[in-house]
């Protein structure tokens, strides 16, 4: 009795609170339009091209062009996110990969990795640096990230106990160059 | 009727001759079963058939010899048919894009360059696009589709009539090197006209195309499922004139639904979509025939998993699981808006969006090579279809006469193993009369009333009464009395077993080979099990007695 009580309760007060007409809000968590200094380190989708978005939200966004991430980043650098929209949609600063008068265009973040995606992933964080035979810690300069050991002859519990302390700085390093040691 | 020449000669009639006329009593029975099969007053037929129906696919969907859909049906490799997957596009979508209800074209025209991304095998875009669109917005989904069907993805548009698409011509829409864009050019029309079983508007047939009752078969507008899947095919052309020829503007084929929902559905899905029931607890009364589940059938990617990772972030670091479901997989693209009212009744899932009518009947198309099942009605020859009917019951009918005849041998004048003999309703009736007759009818009536109150007694009072009155037989009944209703119960069973044996291969020639859904399944099953016959021997017995009076007039030189 209780429990039908209360499920007659939570629909009424749902019924009073929510509109017919009122869109759903997109989701709480709008983190990548929150995050400074977001950057998109590459692709998420292969080889695939990626669809781009020209227009303003509020007056309308239409589909500009399909393009590989190359195109994007002819020197395969991060992109500053310069625009957000719904924590889904990423303006970035080319006007140019789809033609001239598009104005910045947006990309889903469903198609590439950004680098505030990867700060909330902590456990994604061995697949994005490696171990040089230096014997110096590597990794994208752009990631703010605790790398672990992913050599087989090393196991993760035997990482150094300052490896955060090794890790790249983050915002105001170059661009990706990976493969080169960096500054300890 | 035969055997004439032996009585006239004063012989007994030959082997031959008995056969003959076993043979032409069992067809008189038989007949008489199918009429009543079919005897559709009040559309009683209809609705056992029905029935018959989502028993089957309620207990069996699943079985890869009843539904082969899928990689599960094809174990060996070999040519698994490609994946049918729904996205579904709601309020929530919408909002991610600052859209809302009703989704506007510029919205599809976004959506569509998102799908190309996982280079699917074909697109449906299940909305009615009738409504009145801003140029611009027309322009850019012209545009997407050329860019989709020069990748070689087809982009099939649903439309109520043929000349639906000749708006978004007249906004004069141009691609980038300003050769025109038609919409006719970039997108297939196609029907998403639905068929529903009348009284109980469930979604059990799937047009083959839309058209007039004047038009000739083939000259409509194919059916979404129909002509994607005639497209995927060597001859299109062909494939759809095979699927519409002959047809009737109201045919359509049967849809086969699995009770189980999609495991890929599970990451979103409240319910499970494995079931579990045991046929022990659907026998125990459970509210089980047909079993329903909300877990679809057909796997579902929501429109906003795809257009924010934060919505489903499971689907890969690199969406290795997105491009698994989706690279070369059918998509058809639906709609799940509060008060839209596109929603399909199912006959084991309940209400569910329509896009998954499409989608099931394209899964159907696929899972039977392009040779879905058709009802009977819309066959032709349609007097062939009932023939075989008439055949499956001519040889059941053959076996519980031939069962009957040796019962009659073992005890003359009994017609079934399983009636009471003298012996045990010599001790009974006693018994019984040793109360008033109104306490004891009473008391019956009070029994009968708990038990269709209370169903869970039932089976216990079934099982109560049939131990009962076996150890009464076994006490009472003299050894001559049990040997001879054992025999008689091997006998049953060795009827029964050779009616199953009918029945199997009648099924497998039927779905396999002739494409018959399993509607008559259940009456088949009845006719053994059940003793239907018993209740119409009494045509043989005035059978006979036509055929003793032809001969006996026959034998008197056709005098009266």
């Amino acid at each position: 009795m209780k429990r039908w009580l209360l499920a007659v309760l939570l629909g009424a007060a749902t019924l009073c609170t929510a509109r017919a007409d009122e869109p759903v809000q997109a989701t709480a968590r709008d983190d990548a339009c929150l995050s400074l200094n977001n950057r998109i380190l590459g692709p998420r989708s292969g080889d695939r091209p990626l669809p781009l978005l020209a227009g303003d939200p509020a007056r309308g966004l239409h589909p500009a062009c399909a393009v590989p991430w190359s195109t994007l980043s002819p020197a395969n650098k991060p992109l500053a996110v310069v625009g957000c929209f719904r924590g889904s949609l990423l303006q970035v600063e080319n006007d140019s990969a789809c033609g001239r008068g598009t104005g910045p265009l947006w990309v889903n973040s469903r198609w590439v990795m950004t680098s505030a995606e990867l700060v909330q992933q902590p456990q994604k964080r061995v697949a994005m640096c490696q171990q040089l035979e230096t014997n110096a810690w590597a990794g994208t300069r752009d990631f703010n990230l605790d790398c672990q050991p992913r050599k087989k002859e090393l196991s993760a519990d035997s990482a150094p106990a300052d490896s955060a302390a090794k890790t790249p700085a983050a915002d105001s390093a170059p661009p990706a160059n990976p493969g080169t040691t960096p500054p300890k | 009727m035969s055997g004439t020449a032996a009585k006239t000669s004063g012989k007994p009639p030959d082997v031959q001759s008995r056969i003959v006329r076993a043979a032409l009593h069992s067809l008189l029975l038989a007949s008489v079963a199918l009429f009543f099969l079919n005897l559709n007053v009040l559309g009683t037929a209809s609705v056992s058939k029905r029935f018959s129906q989502d028993l089957v696919y309620a207990w069996f969907g699943d079985e890869a010899w009843l539904y082969p859909r899928g990689a599960a049906a094809h174990p060996g490799g070999g040519s698994i048919p490609p994946r049918v997957v729904v996205v579904m596009i709601d309020e929530r979508a919408l909002a991610l894009r600052g859209a809302r209800w009703p989704a506007p074209v510029s919205f599809h025209a976004q959506f569509l360059a998102e799908l190309e991304v996982l280079r699917p095998r074909g697109i449906l875009l299940d909305f009615l696009l009738i409504d009145p669109a801003p140029q611009a917005d027309t322009c850019d989904l012209l545009s997407v589709a050329s860019r989709l069907r020069h990748d070689g993805i087809p982009l099939y548009l649903a439309v109520t009539k043929a000349d639906d698409l000749a708006p978004m011509d007249g906004a004069g829409c141009r691609d980038a090197a300003g050769a025109a864009l038609r919409a006719s050019e970039v997108f297939t029309p196609v029907s998403v006209a639905r068929q529903v079983d009348g009284s109980d508007f469930v979604g059990r047939r799937y047009p083959f195309e839309q058209r007039a009752d004047d038009a000739a078969p083939g000259m409509g507008v194919a059916s979404a499922a129909v002509r994607m899947y005639c497209d995927s095919q060597r001859a299109p052309a062909a494939c759809v004139a095979r699927l519409t020829a002959d047809q009737t503007p109201d045919a359509g084929f049967e849809l086969a639904w699995s009770p189980e929902g999609d495991p890929f559905n599970q990451r979103w899905s409240h319910t499970s979509c494995v079931e579990n029931l045991s046929p022990l607890q659907a026998i125990l009364n459970e509210p089980a025939l047909p079993r329903e589940t909300p877990c679809p059938p057909v796997a579902t990617l929501f429109a906003g998993a795809l257009l924010s990772p934060e919505e489903d972030p499971a689907l890969g670091t690199n969406n290795e699981d997105l491009f698994k479901l989706a690279d070369r997989a059918f998509l058809l693209v639906g709609g799940n808006f509060r008060g839209s009212g596109d929603l399909i009744t199912t006959p084991l899932h309940t209400l569910l969006p329509g896009v998954y009518y499409h989608a099931v009947a394209l899964e159907n198309l696929l899972a039977f090579d392009g040779q879905p099942k058709v009802r009977k009605e819309f066959r032709t020859p349609k007097l062939a279809f009932y023939g075989y009917d008439l055949l499956v019951l001519w040889l059941l009918a053959a076996i519980f006469q031939w069962r009957q005849r040796w019962v009659q041998r073992l005890r003359p004048g009994e017609q079934s193993p399983f009636q009471l003999s003298d012996a045990a309703r010599g001790w009974l009736a006693p018994l019984i009369a040793r109360w008033p007759t109104p306490a004891w009818i009473v008391a019956t009536a009070v029994l009968l009333l708990l038990l269709a109150t209370f169903k869970r007694l039932q089976l216990l009072a079934v099982a109560l009464t049939i131990a009962a009155l076996i150890t009464i037989e076994l006490r009472v009944a003299p050894s001559t009395e049990i040997r001879n209703r054992s025999r008689g119960l091997l006998l049953y069973v060795i009827a029964m077993a050779a009616s199953l044996a009918v029945i199997v291969v009648a099924i497998w020639v039927g779905y396999r080979w002739l494409r018959l859904p399993p509607g008559d399944w259940l009456g088949y099953f009845s006719f053994v099990a059940f003793g239907f016959f018993v209740a119409h021997t009494a045509i043989l017995e005035f059978g006979r007695r036509v055929d003793e009076l032809n001969v006996a007039r026959r034998g008197s030189g056709g005098a009266q």
